[in-house]
């Protein structure tokens, strides 16, 4: 979609993002030595669309009003938040290592105490509507930022995701991006298989969102769904196409979150 | 010049709110599609770009509500109390963790929904929103009180919840000249044999009570707690000592409510004998909440009743 046309990057710039997602990567597989229980599956469906916009949307200084807003709904995916802020110097790398520990700050999911975070999040579902209520006070405070609300396949079961993209206010807002990983994967197996999802892009066009899709792992194409969801003059809700475990081999395409240190060790020595 | 220019306590709630607005630009009022029943339209029809109904959605309207809070909006969200309690979980994880300064406006509280009988009245609200840290709790006394306590709520930093009833709406405060502060409690009545301590409408049954007693020699002082969280503790401690007993009367479930409240603090300050008035089962439709009030024994009765029991 509109990668012909759009050139949103430099080659050395896209180069620097795939470095980056590639540590990143490799970081949250590393925290596996440290600590098992983290969802290294979810996190790696969402490593390059946090990378994306955490170097290329989201300032250092977290402080202006008219700054971006990064919410990630899929609170879960928190390791891989963690390793991106890591690379951007917000968080120190010492610190991914204490993950889910009582010695270190980072939680099993985002709060607003760890730096950069804007959402406490954790229970699904909530993102979305939260997103909106930023969205729609910046646009009433003349606030120039967008709001951007990472979301799962799985977590649209959530009643209140409904409740959410249907409101009549969402079709005032052309500052809101919200991303929509489709994994296929939910905690207990195929994402279809325990709830239907095939009408999701038809029900959230018809409630008045622009919706766009890109793949979820490829930079240029999420970049250019970006760019054309800044052009929209309405609410845009991207459909990534994503692979739960992405590039973790044990792991990949699979329901499983977890895998075992010696499997991080193989993969890292291999890489 | 407030006294009895209120019908109700969603009336007084819905006009100050609109007294309130004039004053600060950024106050917006959200409901979930209640909006004429708990009167938040009075807002609705002088600022309609600050007014929200959201739909039937009352798990997206705290979330919103939130969202526009963290961005320095100052959001009201209205809506009927039980209805509300559908989207706790929004509440205590979003609002409550991330210490937002929502304000919340439960009406319908208790059993002033009484012809909808059980399904709409919410007897357990107090125990579910005061158990969440950063929390305020607040059950105004009368229609007097809610136009004296929303300013002190609107400014309040943190997240506060405001329990409101329906139309029934005895006079409690009228008369009494007390200034309306966040954490305090206030005196209806002075007594020396025991301190009856209650808040909302059921102060009215109190206060007969008292009345009863001292026909029958017993003098009992009428507390009105309109702040469940934070507690006054201070002053519960000084009439447990200085009246040696203590019954409480709520419009609400007798677990985990005001009265559970002053029992945690009395136990550990001063700790005397208690009883409690309140609800132990499942409301149901009536004519009438002074019907349901007098079916269920929250009365002035019941609580002669137990005032005679810890009095021996």
């Amino acid at each position: 979609m509109g990668r012909a046309d759009a050139q949103p990057i430099s080659l050395e710039e896209l180069n620097m993002l795939r470095e980056v997602a590639e540590r990143a990567r490799k970081n949250v597989i590393r925290m596996l030595f440290y600590d098992q229980s983290i969802h290294v599956g979810s996190s790696l469906s969402s490593i390059e669309i946090l990378t994306t916009l955490i170097f290329k949307y989201q300032a250092a200084d977290h402080s202006p009003q008219d700054r971006n807003w990064l919410i990630l709904s899929k609170g879960h995916a928190a390791p891989a938040l963690y390793a991106v802020l890591s690379e951007k110097g917000i968080i120190r790398e010492d610190e991914l290592w204490k993950i889910q520990s009582l010695e270190g700050i980072l939680q099993g999911h985002p709060e607003i105490f760890i730096p950069s975070v804007d959402m406490s999040t954790g229970s699904l579902g909530q993102g979305l509507s939260f997103g909106l209520g930023v969205a729609k006070g910046m646009k009433m405070s003349g606030r120039k930022g967008k709001v951007f609300v990472i979301m799962g396949d799985g977590e649209q079961d959530e009643g209140q995701v409904w409740e959410g993209f249907t409101q009549k206010v969402v079709k005032e807002l052309d500052n809101i991006v919200v991303f929509v990983e489709l994994n296929g994967y939910q905690l207990d197996g195929d994402v279809n298989s325990i709830k239907p999802k095939s009408f999701l892009q038809t029900v959230w066009r018809e409630a008045g969102w622009t919706t766009l899709t890109c793949d979820g792992h490829d930079f240029m194409s999420i970049l250019s769904a970006i760019e054309e969801a800044q052009k929209a003059a309405a609410p845009v809700v991207i459909f990534a196409s994503t692979l739960r475990g992405k590039g973790f081999k044990p792991i990949e395409n699979t329901k499983y979150q977890r895998s075992s240190p010696d499997d991080a060790r193989k993969f890292l020595l291999n890489a | 010049m407030m006294q009895g220019s209120f019908s109700s306590m969603r009336e007084a709630m819905g006009k100050e709110l609109v007294r309130l607005g004039e004053l600060d630009p950024d106050l917006l009022v959200l409901t979930a599609d209640v909006g004429d029943s708990s009167r938040a339209s009075y807002f609705r029809e002088k600022f309609p770009d600050r007014y929200f109904n959201v739909g039937i959605a009352e798990q997206h309207l705290v979330d919103f509500a939130a969202g526009l809070a963290s961005v320095g909006k100052k959001p009201v969200v209205v809506n009927f109390s039980m209805f509300l309690m559908r989207a706790w979980e929004q509440i205590r994880n979003t609002v409550a963790r991330m210490n937002l300064g929502v304000k919340f406006i439960a009406t319908h509280s208790g059993y002033s929904d009484s012809g909808d009988g059980s399904s709409h009245q919410s007897l357990e609200d107090i125990a579910l929103m005061r158990v969440l840290n950063n929390f305020t709790v607040v059950v105004p006394a009368d229609p007097i009180e809610v136009v004296k306590a929303m300013p002190e709520v609107i400014s309040h930093k943190g997240p506060v919840y405001v329990r409101v009833g329906r139309d029934y709406s005895p006079p409690v405060t009228q008369g009494f000249d007390y200034e309306f502060k966040l954490g305090k409690a206030s005196v209806l009545r002075e007594g020396d044999d025991v301190a009856v301590v209650g808040a909302g409408v059921v102060l009215w049954d109190a206060i007969q009570a008292a009345e009863q007693l001292s026909r029958m020699g017993i003098s009992a002082a009428v507390i009105n707690l309109s702040t469940i969280k934070p507690l006054d503790e201070s002053l519960l401690e000084y009439y447990a000592r200085k009246t040696g007993r203590m019954v409480t009367v709520e419009e609400h479930s007798i677990i985990g409510g005001l009265g559970s409240a002053v029992a945690e603090s009395v136990v550990k300050r001063y700790p005397v004998p208690m009883r409690m008035v309140g609800a132990t089962t499942f409301g149901r439709s009536a004519r009438s909440q002074r019907e349901l009030l007098d079916h269920f024994g929250i009365n002035a009765e019941s609580i002669v009743k137990s005032v005679l029991e810890v009095v021996g």
